[in-house]
């Protein structure tokens, strides 16, 4: 329901600002939102897995630096671009194991842990790789560098095929594979879906590692695009709540059970076109921030409004 | 004829004066309700020996006073937010909040040079109406909590940094002094800084809020169940609003601290601190728990965290590592803590019982007279009440044959003479009770499982005697409480003599003592003329059946694993216990007189050979009770049973034994009546009553203890 409330938003955003803003109603915008918006989608879609089975996962910013950090530091020390991809790739997996680990075996609840762990990922990765700095350049001239921020088809940048084949592959994994269904079912009722045997604890491996990779993947294109990873994203950065308000503006509520890539792109529509309409109205960082809260504050009051949480069932420690 | 003894010459029973075993101490300790918060508590004893190991003065004074200047700030926060979780929220917008009232206190000293009072009030405010917002978001409308701080973290930052960024400089070129403004930022009162006593001060009152104030319990009650909350009657959403505005008006407080002792605000004020209150409560509280508002544990772990970041950055530390390190100790607590969580109770389990080796005596005096000897006299026992007691431990009679015994629902039943057929309820007492005697004015006194000493007028009326005794001496668990009142009997001054079997066990796992072997029970006198309690002798092995000598001087008190029949010298009872008769075939229950001078005894159950082995090992037990289904663990024949005889020099003389197939099982008393004896089991739904032969018919108990011209 508020999914097309807020469908109905960005449709009204989008009229508004064609009349409003010059160039904002032409091709070269739209690939402009596209391309920009690509990493925040992809991250998206690795949030709203865990979200869709009960979890959340505030490491996935400092994830993303770190897999983007790994792969440029190899690429800078003269290491070949497969085995850079490769040595990335594992440490995505050790990190989302990591975190699915002490989620699910030790049994942290999952916002503690992810918390924790994104301190534990920005220490351990500043002062082993970068030696206590906080960024690392990347050469333009690299091939990988030049093909993430270049165009696969002319008016097709390469980012925008790779948020397309993550959507299609979320939409799958939930739609279609058995872990898909066990993600939902993890979402709705945990304690059901354990006790009737279904592997929860495997299947959370396979949420967390899914969100690392989808990390691993926006940290590169973020990094391509800008020519730096750097870990001020994670400290001072809106990424992460512009990743959770994509999600939960989509319709995917914080306690899971439901949602799927449909809920993504409503949500990621509003937010990008209005990323972008603002910028293009010179608003400060600030004050789009401010605006950002404003609408995510509207937006749980019209989803209250909409679907009121009933007091019947409504459980303490239900954030 | 009264046959006689000779005290002195009795061996004396050996009673430890004190029983000191670590896995007992362990046990006791997981039992206790605050071993929750060890954890964290460990952890800051290890934080702070690693300091004091590693650096000379950090602890010193001058540094202590600084960092409490600094902790106030932070430790205010956290309990705003613990005030938040404990009604089953969370508040993220702590950090905005902060900055933003620190640049409101700011711009109202500075720019609109308001006096210190208001300046603090308009703090105050602009805390309590973020509160508000979040209030009516989260409280009022019912939004989730987690969404809607988060939104008001993200507004309310971007409004800071707009607000500051248009008056930073003219706040910063301000050259407004007051001395009001300055004692609150720099001045000691009583060595310590202001912050620092304005912390302790709203600890304390936050404690007092959830221990002794009712909107204090509701808070507690929204937070643990909602659900069950508002069907208390609890207005749950006001409940949620007003705990917000609260906790935006301490972050109010907090940021007025900070503002009068920094005198600046910059972009990253407040940044990154709802995190790090975050990680100090749930490090404090062990997890993420609605429902607990736990002051001292949550300042505890905020001890932890800030000492430990305060110190890696002190020590030199670059920022990167004190991140890592940080992390890692973080999730190393938590997982810990978890884990002990969820496994307390299986610890518990397996370290709360804890057997000891120890031998009863071999069997002696029962030549001709074992079970495989005689024949059963008990199954030839008349039937008295069947199926309308239930589970008579003991049996009393009056002079006149009236019949009372207590039920396992708490009742204490008449059986009327002389046909004893017609059951009435005397009495309702609760617990379960268990040994009977009648005192001087005909009153019955009870030993109640579960409720201590009791006393039964002749109308029915229930009054408790006592129900503790002074805690002894070097004891882990509270042993004050008189878990399982057994037995008693009443001497001629009127002092009650009773038995506390033990004060490990509850009665419906009694046979875990038996397991344990320990002497976990104790003699209690209680003393009617000054109400007052006292341990006669502790450390016995189930004292259970207790029995005034015919002389009225000795005291005979059944030791049931020890398989044997204790004495004390009512005239010396700090002398110890001496041991009557031991050997006893098997377990003894209760004692009663006989009319010949005599005493019965009841054996509950049989001792045997394997068993009696068993009781050698302990290990063996621990085992067994940790591996094996509690249906088939080893245990004491409880199949057979009788009654003894014995004379007044502890010799046996006869034997009575119940049969395997009944009708009776498990005598745990026995009373001496008229020319008969009445038989009760604390697992029989019936009274035996056995005719004795050549007795006396005229005796009875209540005139062999109080005369016959009362």
């Amino acid at each position: 329901m508020l999914e097309r409330v807020v469908a109905v938003a960005a449709l009204v955003l989008v009229v508004v600002f064609s009349f409003a803003i010059d160039g904002f109603a032409t091709l070269g915008n739209l690939r402009v939102i596209l391309t920009n918006s690509a990493s925040l989608a992809i991250l998206s879609c690795g949030m709203a897995a865990v979200i869709i089975s009960r979890g959340l996962d505030l490491s996935l910013i400092a994830q993303m630096i770190a897999g983007a950090l790994v792969f440029s530091f190899l690429v800078i020390g003269g290491t070949s671009t497969g085995i850079s991809m490769l040595v990335a790739l594992g440490a995505m997996l050790l990190l989302g194991v990591m975190n699915a680990w002490l989620i699910a075996y030790v049994e942290i609840p999952a916002m503690l842990a992810t918390l924790a762990s994104s301190m534990f990922i920005t220490g351990l990765f500043r002062n082993t790789i970068l030696d206590g700095g906080f960024m690392i350049l990347l050469p333009r001239s690299n091939p990988t560098v030049a093909f993430l921020s270049g165009d696969l088809l002319p008016g097709l940048s390469v980012s925008v095929a790779l948020m397309l084949v993550i959507f299609a592959f979320t939409w799958l994994l939930l739609t279609a594979t058995t872990t898909g269904r066990i993600v939902q079912a993890m979402g709705d009722n945990f304690q059901a879906a354990r006790l009737s045997g279904l592997p929860v604890r495997t299947t959370t491996i396979a949420v967390y590692v899914f969100a690392a990779l989808t990390a691993l993947l926006a940290g590169l294109i973020t990094s391509s695009a800008s020519g730096a990873v750097d870990f001020r994203t994670v400290t001072n950065g809106t990424l992460l709540f512009d990743v959770i308000l994509v999600v939960v503006l989509g319709g995917i509520p914080l306690r899971g059970g439901r949602g799927s890539v449909r809920n993504i792109i409503v949500g990621l529509a509003l937010i990008a076109v209005l990323r972008n309409g603002m910028t293009l109205m010179n608003f400060t960082t600030q004050t789009q921030d401010m605006l950002k809260g404003l609408i995510l504050i509207v937006a749980i009051v019209t989803d209250n409004y909409l679907n009121p949480r009933d007091a019947e069932t409504d459980t303490a420690g239900d954030l | 004829m009264i046959a006689s003894f000779d005290f002195n010459s009795l061996p004396k029973q050996r009673v430890p004066r004190l029983v000191i075993s670590p896995r007992r101490i362990v046990g006791d300790l997981l039992s206790k309700g605050w071993i929750e918060n060890a954890i964290p508590f460990l952890a800051l004893l290890l934080v702070v020996g690693g300091i004091l190991a590693s650096t000379d003065g950090y602890f010193d004074a001058a540094n202590l006073r600084n960092l409490s200047q600094y902790a106030a700030d932070g430790g205010l926060v956290m309990l705003a937010l613990l005030i938040v979780v404990a009604v089953g929220g969370i508040d993220l917008s702590v950090g905005s909040n902060f900055a933003m009232s620190a640049f409101v206190a700011l711009l109202c000293f500075h720019i609109l040079e308001l006096p210190v009072p208001v300046v603090l009030l308009a703090t105050l405010a602009t805390g309590m109406s973020i509160g508000v917002a979040n209030g009516v978001i989260a409280g009022l409308l019912g939004c989730g909590a987690l969404l809607t701080t988060l939104g008001t973290m993200i507004t309310v930052r971007g409004l800071y940094t707009l607000l500051s960024q248009a008056w930073l400089v003219d706040i910063s070129k301000s050259a407004r002094l007051d001395d009001w403004w300055d004692w609150v930022g720099f001045e000691k009162v009583l060595t310590m800084p202001v912050g620092f006593w304005v912390l302790v001060v709203v600890a304390a009152s936050v404690f007092v809020l959830f221990r002794q104030t009712r909107f204090g319990w509701h808070i507690l009650a929204v937070g643990s169940n909602r659900k069950a909350a508002r069907h208390g009657g609890i207005g749950v959403r006001r409940t949620i609003f007003v705990s917000y505005v609260m906790a935006g008006a301490l972050v109010g407080l907090s940021a007025f601290l900070f503002a009068a002792r920094q005198n600046a605000i910059s972009a990253d004020t407040g940044i990154g601190m709802e995190f790090f209150v975050l990680t100090a409560l749930v490090v404090g509280l062990g997890g993420f728990v609605p429902g607990r508002g736990a002051v001292i544990p949550a300042l505890i772990g905020f001890a932890t965290i800030y000492i430990l970041n305060n110190y890696l950055i002190n020590a030199g530390y670059r920022g990167d590592f004190v991140l890592l390190s940080m992390g890692a100790i973080i999730i190393v607590i938590l997982g810990i803590d978890v884990k002990f969580r969820k496994n307390r109770h299986r610890l518990l389990a397996s370290t709360y019982l804890d057997p000891v080796a120890f031998e009863p005596a071999a069997v002696q005096g029962m030549e001709g007279m074992m079970p495989t000897d005689a024949p059963p006299r008990l199954a030839a026992a008349e039937i008295i009440a069947s199926g309308q007691v239930d589970g008579p431990e003991d049996v009393l009679l009056d002079a006149d044959g009236n019949i009372y015994c207590g039920t396992r629902d708490g009742r204490l039943l008449k059986i009327a003479a002389p046909d004893h057929t017609e059951v009435s309820v005397f009495a309702r007492i609760g617990g379960r009770p268990l040994g009977l005697a009648f005192d001087r004015e005909g009153r019955i006194v009870v030993c109640v499982a579960g409720m201590g000493l009791v006393r039964v007028s002749t109308d029915g009326a229930v009054d408790l005697l006592t129900d503790q005794t002074a805690r002894s001496v070097f004891s882990v668990q509270d042993d004050t409480v008189i878990r399982m009142a057994d037995d008693l009997d009443i001497a001629p001054d009127g002092t009650i003599y009773f038995t506390d079997a033990t004060k490990r066990y509850d009665i419906e796992s009694w046979g875990l003592d038996l397991l344990e072997g320990r002497p976990n029970g104790r003699l209690l006198a209680y003393d009617p003329a000054t109400r007052r309690t006292r341990t006669v002798c502790d450390n016995l092995r189930f004292p259970n059946g207790v029995c005034l000598t015919h002389d009225g001087r000795h005291l005979l008190v059944a030791s049931t694993w020890d398989c044997s029949i204790m004495i004390f010298d009512l005239a010396r009872l700090s002398d110890g216990p001496r041991v009557f008769l031991g050997g006893l075939p098997g377990y003894p229950d209760n004692v009663n007189r006989s009319s010949d001078g005599g005493y019965w005894v009841a054996l509950a159950g049989m001792r045997n050979p394997v068993f009696d082995e068993a009781m050698r090992h302990p290990g063996l037990r621990r085992r067994m009770t940790r591996r094996v289904p509690p249906t088939n663990w080893l245990f004491g024949n409880l199949n057979i049973g009788g009654v003894l005889k014995i004379d007044g020099r502890g010799e046996i003389v006869e034997a009575l034994w119940d049969a395997p197939d009944g009708p009776l099982y498990a005598i745990t008393s026995m009373r001496e009546h008229g020319g008969a004896l009445y038989l009760g089991g604390v697992s029989n739904d019936k009274i035996g009553r056995l005719k004795l032969e050549g007795t006396d018919r005229t005796w009875n108990g209540p005139d062999s203890y109080w005369g016959k011209g009362r």
